[in-house]
Order: C-alpha cells, then structure tokens, then sequence
C-alpha cells in the first residue's frame, strides 16, 4: 500500500476520530493532517493496509488525548459554537444525534476515546484495548459507565430513549 | 469568527508562459475569502503527477490519458462568506482574453433567482480543442478553470463516478411529461 | 444492540473530511524539512560515518520526489475534480432549461 492510499482509505476515518473526540473542526484538522505526517514517516516500518489503520487509530486516539491535556481544559461545547459538517448519511434523530455528541464530548478523555472508537469504528472492547494501550477490563468499565452517564443525561433533557 | 481555510498547493516548478494570464488581483480576493483553492500545475507539474499515475489502476490511466495532452492547469476558486466580496471588474481581464478570435464562449447560463453565472469557452486550434476555460460567479462564490492544451470534453465527463467527482447524468430529465 | 447504542452509532458516524484534505497533507509532506542526522564523530571511524551520511541524503531525496509526486497527483485531481463538478452543473442547468421550454 503507498502512502498516498493511505491517506485516501483512512483519510474520513482519522478526521472523523478526531472530531467527534476534539468537537472542533479546526483543531480535528490539525491532528489529522500531524497524524497523516506521522504516518508518512512510519510507513516503511507497517507491513498491510489493516496494520494501517490499526497504527492510525492508535497514533490518532493518543494525539487526541494529548492534545486535550495540553490545552488544559475540557469544555462543554455550545450548540452554537461548532459548525458541524455534515455527515455521510444522516441517520437518527438529527437533535438528538447532536445532543449525543456534545454530551460524549463533556465525558473524560480516555472513556471519551473508548465510546468513539466504539460507536464510530465498531471495535470490539479487546480491539479498544489495544488501541488505548489499557486493560480489557478497564475499557469494558469505561464503556459501562459511559452509557449509563449518557443514558442519564439524555433523559434528564430530552425524556425517555428506548 | 471567521476561519480562513487557506488551501494553497505549493508550485515545485516555476510557471511556464501561461495563456489565460489570471489577474494579479485575484490574490487580494484571498484574503477575503473563507476558502480558497488555488491550482497552478504548468507542463513540468504536469509531467511529474503523470509519473505518479499508475497504467494498471483504470482511474489513474484515465486521467494519464487526459493529461498527456495537456500543457497546464490553473484552477482559482473563492469561497466568500457573504456576497458582495468580489466584483464583476476582478475578472474583467479574464473575460477579455476569452473575447478573442481563438476562443469561442459554448455555454452561458444565467440564473437571475440563484445570481449564478457560469461560461465555458473552448479553444480551438486547427479543428481541435486547445483549450477549456471555465467561469462560475455566484454570489459568494468565484471559480475559475482554465485548462492548455489538447483535452476531449467527453474524456472529462467519463471521470464522473470516481475520484469523488459526481457521476455526470446524461440521461434526459424524467417527471416533467416529456419525452425520454 | 439496544436502542440508546444504535442512537449512538448514529451519533457518531463518520463526517467526510474537509475539502482538499488529501491535497494539504501531501502538500505538508513535500513542505517538511526532511531530518538529517548530523554526526560529528571526528576518529578511526569518520569515512564510513561520511558514506553512511551520503547514503542517507540519497535516500531522503528519493523520498521528497516522491511525496512531491504524490502531491502534485494530488493537486492534479483536485483540478479536475473542480473542473468536472462545474461542468457537471452547468450540463444540469441547460438540461432542465431545455426541458422546461
């Protein structure tokens, strides 16, 4: 796989991570395109395209977390503040949906990380683990305790989900 | 706050004599704009991106065939956030090089509900196309296209579908009681 | 997968990445400086830390002509994706005006 197919297979999924980590499109970008650059550097060292987008779902999820630590604050984000793009399809209850992401976005980073990586990419909690660099217990808890945080929160403002 | 999204392709080679010359102005639109593409790819880019392209991947070997004839490609296109940023006068230089003997304007569409204004102009060197130039003005919105060299429109539309570009729909309209 | 979880796949599907991504990042590549090992071992072993130097820069420059490639491709079907989109519209908009009269 070269470089340049690469970034066209995995370009969504990196930036997709970042957003619905970050919240911030600017900012999504900017990890995104570090990333990639990462990646450029690293290519030689990966042997197949899922050896890929495994290292880029690591290298992004870390760049992520380090990037929220840096700036030092976690922030609810307004509904006014972030331009959302748009997505592929849209499925779901559109407020809702928004509603959803502005609450994983107030959640601590590392469970912020494990539901994205599970909801957005579908993995596995041994797949999170791996990514994440934690114990499959940990990310198992993370994952609990997010739904339910979430669950509650949802139902406080927008009545019952089922 | 405005966010500038600045999508300036850097120039590896310098510019070779380019035929539509794009007006020096078009750098202040920049400055206004929220987003810009700014292509300027001479024969050398060209040949260099050619190079890249692979004879076994049919997309890549498509647009291999389209470029090989081609000497240049300048693509200029603005993003405003409002209307009003721009002027008709900040492409009236381009306009004027079209308006010669070589150059033939095929479309001109005007949509007095949207503002949108779109021209195409081929050139035509002894019987075959030289060149496409395209200009679309909205109004928040400027693009303009401007392609050297040998190129077959129909080799255009046949990228429709891939490299994320729309699939071009030559079928006629159904649903408005005409024929098909 | 219950409800609340299917919202959540919902939630948090994938947005497209901004336009010209891919043309930026290969741009970027081509921009960065490539890193140069600098050795200053002044002993028994300098020529071989010379050609080993040598060898490396040739290799560095294999790499920027290549990123430089991959960005020039990359501009180049940036343009034409731009030129085929306005074409495309433009065909769409004659199309329904010809209908409609």
């Amino acid at each position: 796989m070269t470089f340049a197919e690469a970034l066209r297979a995995n370009q969504s999924m990196v930036f997709s991570l970042a957003y619905h980590f970050l919240r911030d499109r600017g900012a999504a970008e900017e990890v995104a395109q570090d990333v990639f650059l990462r990646l450029y550097r690293k290519m030689d060292d990966l042997e197949s395209a899922k050896h890929v987008t495994f290292w880029l779902r690591k290298a992004t999820s870390h760049r992520c977390i380090d990037y929220v630590r840096k700036r030092a604050s976690r922030r609810t984000i307004a509904l006014e503040d972030t331009a959302e793009p748009p997505a592929v399809d849209q499925q779901g209850d559109p407020l809702l949906n928004r509603r959803l992401r502005q609450l994983i976005a107030t959640l601590p980073e590392k469970p912020r990380m494990a539901m994205v990586l599970r909801y957005q990419e579908d993995l596995t909690p041994e797949e999170i683990s791996d990514v994440l660099e934690m114990p499959v217990r940990t990310v198992k808890s993370h994952l609990q305790r997010s739904l339910a945080i979430l669950r509650e929160k949802i139902e406080r403002s927008m009545g019952d989900i089922r | 706050m405005i966010k500038i999204a600045l999508i300036t392709c850097i120039v590896f080679a310098p510019l070779g004599a380019q035929e539509i010359k794009l007006p020096p102005n078009l750098d202040r639109l920049a400055a206004k704009a929220t987003e810009v593409v700014d292509v300027t790819m001479d024969a050398n880019l060209l040949q260099l991106a050619s190079r890249f392209l692979s004879d076994k991947d049919p997309d890549d070997a498509h647009v291999k065939k389209i470029v090989g004839g081609l000497k240049g490609i300048y693509v200029r296109s603005f993003e405003f956030e409002k209307p009003g940023e721009y002027q008709e006068s900040d492409i009236d230089s381009v306009r004027t090089q079209l308006h010669t003997p070589a150059w033939s304007r095929i479309v001109g569409v005007r949509s007095l509900k949207s503002g949108e204004n779109s021209e195409v102009y081929l050139k035509t060197e002894n019987g075959k196309i030289g060149g496409l130039a395209i200009l679309v003005t909205e109004p928040k919105q400027l693009t303009i296209v401007s392609i050297e060299g040998t190129i077959d429109p129909d080799q255009l539309n046949e990228l429709g579908g891939h490299f994320g570009i729309p699939k071009v729909d030559t079928r006629k309209e159904t649903g408005h009681g005409k024929d098909q | 997968m219950e409800d609340f979880e299917r919202q959540l796949k919902y939630a948090l599907a994938r947005k497209p990445e901004p336009p010209a991504f891919e043309a930026k990042a290969l741009a970027a590549i081509a921009a960065a400086k490539p890193e140069r090992r600098m050795l200053w071992r002044w002993d028994a072993l300098a020529a071989s830390v010379l050609i080993a130097a040598g060898l490396w820069a040739q290799h560095q420059h294999g790499l920027s002509e290549r990123a430089a490639g991959e960005a020039a491709k990359a501009r180049l079907e940036l343009a034409l994706k731009i030129t085929v989109t306005e074409l495309s519209k433009i065909q769409k908009t004659v199309r329904t005006s010809t209908e409609d009269e």
